[in-house]
């Protein structure tokens, strides 16, 4: 019941979304008189699509199963999915006491990125409207640190989360870090990395999955 | 034509009126869904106390990433305009991507450096090319995402529940085990120590504020701050 319905308000956003997302590009190319003609859109849609157009299927796969049915459709609608969404929605997990992966987890996970959304939405709305006026007011030192942002919150985020399992989180991240330094040389697209990465961790979690059933059939 | 004249048309109240509609559908979904989530979470015994601390820590969270596309957002908005900025932040794609596809558009419409006069044609290419690029995920997700939940339902009915957990917290881990080394692999070496510092500072925060569960929902927020101030101190 829960389910569906909210798999019914996911695809009626979605749906709606698709067409709200072409209004500026037609409103403009109409109204200023430089609609792109049929093959122009397709020789954009060609370079955009050679770039991204495997992370398009790729990556709502590889972040499914972290993100579920109803966070999958807030996250590739709301985007930030890696940056803003997904650390939100552990958080809520966490502070919750509720685990990723059952139902409740699911449900706060939801809660956590609905918050994150409009959290963000209320920021990015504040600083587009007067950041260009207030960020140059910032001591440099504050606006430099930003670069570091990413980094940082990703850091902060991965030992929380592999403190559960320190083993697991330490094959994991050496995994990933072997795999994209080799994957970025013999030149891997960015989106089938993710997936591979994404499978890489599944394979580790069973290697100890399975370790630890022999050792308690064992003991 | 004069830059005055295209940074007014860019930023116009029309281009605005446009834009909202987008915009309007990002927040109703999530309230939508944030009605249905609460109502859930008090049926099956999610604690008001939780809820509400879950509300808290995830708002928080939020705070700190909301602003990394700030820098990138300021090129943005004399480029492409403020309107059509405010667009791209608030939905699908990071602000990199977006800033890609709108050069990879312009670049048809024979336009190669982005600056704050690209013409009426290369920026709205520039447009094009960022919702072509857009709907490709949101058309995806639209026609796969309810079936990808039937795959996972399937999975829990066939396989050992417990396995199925594990695999799905691998796969979490994974995720930003790739999330976090994308920071890092080709990187400056201020991004490991950025990583690194913000790491131990959440391992201990997390074990000292172990006790202390309205500490707790700050403490990412404040590992990402520690990481990243300590970093611009010592590398500059």
């Amino acid at each position: 019941m829960y389910d569906s319905k909210m798999v019914k308000i996911g695809r009626i956003s979605m749906g709606l979304a698709i067409i709200a997302n072409f209004i500026p590009a037609i409103y403009i190319g109409l109204r200023y008189g430089e609609m792109p003609s049929m093959s122009v859109i397709f020789k954009i849609w060609g370079l955009v699509a050679a770039t991204y157009g495997i992370s398009w299927i790729v990556q709502p796969i590889a972040y499914y199963p972290t993100l579920g049915a109803t966070g999958s459709y807030i996250g590739w609608l709301a985007g930030s999915v890696g940056d803003i969404r997904m650390p939100a929605a552990s958080m809520a997990q966490k502070i919750a006491g509720v685990e990723p992966g059952t139902h409740a987890g699911e449900v706060i996970g939801t809660i956590g990125t609905c918050c994150s959304v409009l959290v963000s939405a209320t920021m990015i709305t504040v600083f587009t409207v007067i950041g260009s006026q207030v960020i140059p007011l910032l001591p440099e030192f504050v606006t430099s640190s930003f670069t570091y942002i990413l980094p940082a919150l990703f850091g902060a985020i991965y030992t929380d989360i592999a403190r559960k399992d320190i083993r697991a989180g330490i094959s994991t991240i050496i995994m990933a870090l072997l795999l994209m330094i080799f994957g970025g040389k013999i030149g891997i697209p960015g989106g089938v990395l993710t997936l591979v990465i994404v499978l890489g961790g599944v394979l580790i979690t069973r290697g100890f999955f399975v370790i630890d059933k022999k050792k308690a059939s064992e003991s | 034509m004069e830059v005055a004249e295209f940074q007014k048309i860019i930023n116009g109240y029309d281009i605005w009126l446009c834009v909202i509609i987008m915009i309007a559908i990002v927040i109703l979904q999530s309230v939508f869904f944030m009605k249905e989530a609460i109502k859930e979470a008090a049926k099956i015994g999610i604690s008001q106390e939780a809820r509400k601390a879950a509300i808290r820590s995830a708002s928080i969270t939020a705070i700190g990433p909301s602003l990394s596309p700030i820098i990138i957002m300021i090129a943005m908005s004399a480029m492409l305009g403020t309107p059509y900025t405010w667009f791209v932040l608030n939905n699908v794609g990071a602000a990199r991507t977006e800033l890609a596809a709108a050069a990879m558009g312009s670049s048809v419409a024979g336009v190669t450096v982005m600056d704050g006069n690209i013409g009426i044609k290369a920026w709205t290419y520039g447009i094009w090319a960022g919702v072509l690029n857009s709907a490709g995920w949101l058309i995806f997700v639209f026609l796969f995402n309810h079936k990808m939940e039937n795959m996972v339902n399937i999975m829990y009915s066939k396989y050992d529940k417990k396995w199925i957990k594990a695999l799905l917290g691998g796969a979490t881990l994974a995720l930003f085990a790739y999330l976090l080394s994308s920071q890092l692999v080709g990187k400056s070496t201020a991004n490991y120590a950025a990583a690194a510092i913000a790491g131990v500072c959440s391992f201990v925060l997390g074990t000292v504020l172990k006790k202390y569960s309205r500490l707790q929902e700050v403490s990412l927020g404040l590992s990402m701050l520690v990481g990243m101030f300590l970093t611009q101190f010592l590398f500059g």
